[in-house]
This record gives structure tokens, sequence and C-alpha cells, in this order.
């Protein structure tokens, strides 16, 4: 027996997962010469790959960012709070100031996301696992936290930028703004492994979600390990943003921008749901976006400064619309 | 369930100070006393939302923090004082919540029909589609006892529950609190603020003062002159109507 409301989002789902299709098709098969095998075949190389980094990525961005909203109780804030952003930054920016843009890790990209990876893995495990428990699991503590180590790292990052090489410098900012192009197989492929492992491990946690949303009391009521859920689900989501920034770079505004749409279209509670939705949502603004940024606009702006623009504009929305409580 | 010397400190305050008390089953136990007495903080440790700092509480036979939360959440449900659902939800979907213990996710037809009882009994027949934040205080309340239904506990813990209700939602309430003790065999223990709801719908009084058991007993034992004049610290004249100790005070 299903309700009509969920009836009504499973229709509005499939939609946009034709979107999604539509958008997708659409960016390969786009002013390509279907005519001629070869050139058709190189067209594919280089979208196919480009592509699918813009699925994994809307779906990582989106469903942490649902799971991290109802993990804090609060949906304006989104994962970027927890500093991945700027550790990714500043990692970068250290290695080409201390071993020069020209080093090995500077210019070998596996070796680069595997650096990137532990790093920040070790940073998320130690605050928000291990400070988030002894802080008795305040989740205000974990925005404090996220608030204060980005702007740590992010004012470590501009003091190093501002005793650097001008040209070393200039190497760098390429490597700071997100992008989907260029990455290899073997990164897509360890950071899909990553993504379905760390899934894997907060599969239970993830199915309690709709309870969590009931509030701390009724969660435990119900029966809910609370802080141990939350700590999990926070480590998770904080894995997952990991993931996704040291693929392709630092994504801003995104993951707010996908699960408010998704909660603004869907109206309800069922997290299965919720997380769908803002995962197509990330892949219809990222696939669909890179789509215009190629074809209409001939790659005058970049995506991300129209994921900026469009996500601050929205964010006020949400600011000035936002019932009082 | 019985409970031993339980203390609580914020900052150093002692707010719950050796409260040891038994808790008698199938009867409706109410909790009286000023502001600030330490009665929810003291609903809130003997259903494990809130850590004691020392004291023991045991419930049917074993210790409460060696019982687990899953188990414990079929024997012992509570509603705390505020309870704000930011989600989006409907009557039936919170109701529906009530089985979460049970049967997670994946309700069974036991379930359904379960929830469905705890609709009809709470009269909420005509409002299960409706959201939550659509609705009155009084049946949003009603909504929220029904769930407590449906997760089918043999203790019902309410914090004030006729807060925010007019002097008919609040008297429907105590009728329903009274129902779930008779007719389903619950053991509730209850916040209220209304002496005199406590004193004609309970069984039980204890009554707080300072994080301290001023008194504890029958209705009759404790709704007299002197004991409510001592914790109230105002006037108190009681009358007998009906039968039982009503009282006004001035
Ligand atoms: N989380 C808390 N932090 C600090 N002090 C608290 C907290 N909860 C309750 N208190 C204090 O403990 C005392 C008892 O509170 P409470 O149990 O809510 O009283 P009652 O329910 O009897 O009105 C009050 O003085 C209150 O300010
Ligand atoms: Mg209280």
């Amino acid at each position: 027996m299903k309700s009509a409301v969920i009836r009504a989002n499973e229709r509005k789902l499939l939609l946009m997962a034709a979107l999604v299709l539509l958008c997708t098709v659409g960016y390969l098969l786009l002013e390509v010469n279907l005519a001629n095998p070869r050139l058709l075949a190189y067209a594919m190389k280089l979208r196919v790959p480009k592509v699918v980094v813009m699925l994994i990525t809307a779906f990582t961005i989106g469903g942490a960012s649902i799971v991290f909203q109802s993990v804090i109780n609060n949906t304006i804030v989104t994962p970027c709070l927890l500093g991945m952003n700027s550790l990714y930054t500043l990692i970068h920016t250290a290695v080409v100031f201390f071993l020069g843009s020209g080093s090995l890790i500077a210019v070998n990209a596996n070796l680069a996301f595997g650096v990137d990876i532990v790093l920040m893995g070790l940073v998320a495990t130690v605050t928000y696992s291990w400070i988030f428990q002894k802080t008795k699991h305040n989740v205000l503590y974990v925005l404090l936290v996220g608030t204060v180590l980005t702007s740590f790292f992010g004012s470590l990052q501009s003091t190093i930028t501002r005793v650097m090489d001008p040209n070393e410098y200039d190497a760098l900012l390429t490597t700071l703004v997100a992008s989907f192009s260029n990455i290899n197989s073997e990164i897509v492929l360890f950071a899909v492994v990553l993504l379905a492992g760390v899934t894997f491990a907060i599969r239970k946690e993830l199915a309690l979600l709709d309870v969590l949303t009931l509030g701390k009391a009724q969660a435990i009521n119900l029966g809910v390990d609370y802080d141990r859920c939350i700590r999990r689900l926070l480590l998770g989501v904080t894995l997952y943003i990991a993931v996704a920034t040291a693929m392709v770079g630092p994504i801003s505004f995104l993951g707010l921008i996908v699960a408010n749409l998704s909660r603004q279209l869907l109206k309800t509670y069922r997290h299965s749901q919720l997380i769908l939705g803002s995962a197509l949502f990330g892949m219809i603004v990222l696939v669909g976006g890179q789509l215009l940024v190629e074809h209409v606009v001939s790659y005058t702006v970049p995506i991300s400064v129209f994921i900026t623009v469009g996500g601050g504009l929205y964010f006020l929305y949400l600011l000035l619309t936002r019932k009082k409580v | 369930m019985q409970i031993q010397k339980l203390s609580k400190q914020y900052d150093g305050k002692t707010v719950v100070d050796g409260v040891s008390f038994s808790i008698p089953k199938g009867k409706v136990i109410s909790l009286i006393g000023p502001n600030g007495a330490g009665k929810s903080t003291v609903m809130g440790m003997i259903s494990r939302l809130i850590a004691q700092d020392s004291g023991l509480i045991h419930f049917e036979g074993k210790e409460m923090g060696k019982w687990k939360s899953r188990e414990l959440s079929k024997r012992l449900a509570i509603l705390t004082q505020s309870n704000h659902i930011q989600m989006k939800l409907t009557v039936r979907e919170l109701v529906t919540f009530g089985r979460f213990p049970y049967s997670g996710n994946r309700l069974t037809r036991e379930d359904q029909e379960i929830i469905d009882r705890a609709i009809r009994y709470m009269e909420l027949e005509t409002f299960e589609d409706r959201f939550l934040d659509e609705l009155s205080g009084g049946q949003r309340q009603r909504a929220l006892i029904a769930m407590v239904i449906a997760q089918d506990t043999e203790y019902v813990l309410l914090d004030e529950p006729t807060n925010n209700l007019d002097i008919y939602h609040a008297t429907n309430m105590m009728k329903t609190v009274r129902r779930l003790c008779d007719e389903l065999g619950k053991t509730v223990i209850l916040v209220l603020h209304e002496i005199n709801y406590a004193a004609f719908y309970s069984d039980y009084i204890c009554a707080f003062k300072d994080g301290k058991i001023a008194k504890f007993g029958t209705v009759e034992e404790v709704i007299t002159k002197e004991n409510l004049s001592e914790i109230y610290q105002v006037d108190f004249e009681i009358l007998n109507i009906a039968g039982k100790p009503l009282s006004i005070y001035y």
C-alpha cells in the first residue's frame, strides 16, 4: 500500500531520470559527426569519461548534502562547511610551493589523488569522529570546528601564495578550480570503489535517516543509538566529499542547491527519495550546465561560475523565503 | 521500575539530588512541582534520554544501562515536553514511526493494523492524511499519543502532555491517559502542572521540589493543605469533590 505522495514522487523522480538521460545523450552526441566513425570514436573518447565523472560527482555531492543536512537538522547547511574544499586547496598549494609545480606529486594525477585522499581522510577521521566523540556529540561543535578549519586552511594557503613565485602560482590556479576533463580512468575506478566502501560501511545508519529527522529524543525513544549513528554518518559524508573533491576539485554551492531543490520538489521525509532526487538534480545541473558551457557559450564561461552565481542567488532566496521557526 | 539515588548536575549545579522511588505497575503516576524542580530531568533519565551522574534505575529486572536501546523501545515510550518535527509528515506517517522498533522501515500487515487501531483510538481517522503543521495543537498532541500507542509499550512517559491545550483538549488528554491505563493496562508516568488534573486522574503523585522528592504517595496522601503549601509556597484550600481532593490556591 503506497501513499499518493510516494507515487507522485516516484513519477517526479522518473521524469528527472529521463531528463538526466536526455542531457547525457545530448552532451555526448551534440555537434558530433555521426557519419564518420573515426571522428565519433574520438569524440566519445573525450566525452564519455567526462560525463561519467560528472555523474559520479553529482551523485556524491547530492547524496552527501542531504545526509549532512539531516544529521545537522538544518536545511541551509552544506558539507562545504566541513573544510574539505579548503584542505584540498591548501594541499595543492603546499605541494607546488615546497616541491615545485614540476614535482612528481604535482604532475602525477594518481599520486596527487592518493595524497589528497589520505590527508583528507585523516583530517576527517580525527575531527569528525574523534573530536566529535570528545565533545559529547554536539553537532554545533562540528559546524564550529568546520568553520575554524576552513579559515585556518584558508589563511595558511593565502600566506603561502603571497610568497610564491608568480609563474608557479599561475600553474597552481588552474588546478584549484573544479574540472571534469582529463581525469584518468584509474582515479575514477578508485573513487567508485572508495565510495562503494563508505556506503557499505554506513548502510545501516543510512536506513535510520528517516527516524533521525524526528529529532534526537524521538530517535532514541524509537531505539536508535543516536550518537554512534550521527558520528558514523558524519564521517561517511566527510569521506564522500573528500573523494569527490580529490577527484574533481572544490565544488562549492552545488550540494546546497541540489539538496534544497530536491527537498522543495519532493516535500517528503523519505531519504531514499530525497537522496535520489538530490543526486539527479546534481546530474542535471552538471551535465546540462556543461552542455551549455560547451555548446552555447562555447567555453567562454566555466561551469563553476554558473554554479557559484546560481548557487549564491538560490542561497539568498532560501534565506529570504525560509519560514521563521 | 525502581529508581535509586538518582542525581544529575549541570555546570556544578545539582538539579536532581538523590531521588529514589518505585513506580507501581499498571497505574497512573503524576509528577508535580514548581518549574525547575527537576521533573523533566528525572523523566529524561528514566527513559535513557539523559545520562545520570549517579544512581541506578532497575527496569523489568535489569539495570537500565544493560538494556539494548531497541529492546527498551518496545517496552517504554516517552514523549518529551517539546516536539518540533521539522519534516513534512502526515499524521499517518508519524504514527507509522511507532512501529519502527519492531519492523524498521518495512511494515508488516500486522503493523498496518496496529497503526489503524492507534489512529482510531485517538479519533484521528479524518485527519490521517493531513500534514502535522496543518493541525491545531490539540490534534497534533493526539497524533503524537497515537504514535506512542502504536509503539505498544507497557510503560508510557509523557512530559506535560496538557501543555498549550485548552480546557476541553486538556481534559480529553487526561481522560485518554486514564484509558491507556484502565483499558490498555499501561503504566503511565506523566508530568503535570495542573494539580487538580493530577489529583483527579492519577493513582499516585510524586511531588518534586529543588531536585528532591518532597512527597510521594497516593493522591489522598500527597494532596493536603500542608504538603501543597510547603511545596509551592502559596496558600491552599482543599475541597473534596467527587471523592477527590481538589485544591484552590490564591
Ligand atoms: N541541558 C541543561 N543544561 C543546563 N541546565 C539544565 C539543563 N536541563 C535542565 N537544566 C536545569 O535543571 C533544572 C531542572 O530542570 P527541569 O528538569 O527541566 O525542571 P522541570 O521539568 O521540573 O521544570 C532547571 O534549573 C534547569 O534550568
Ligand atoms: Mg519540565
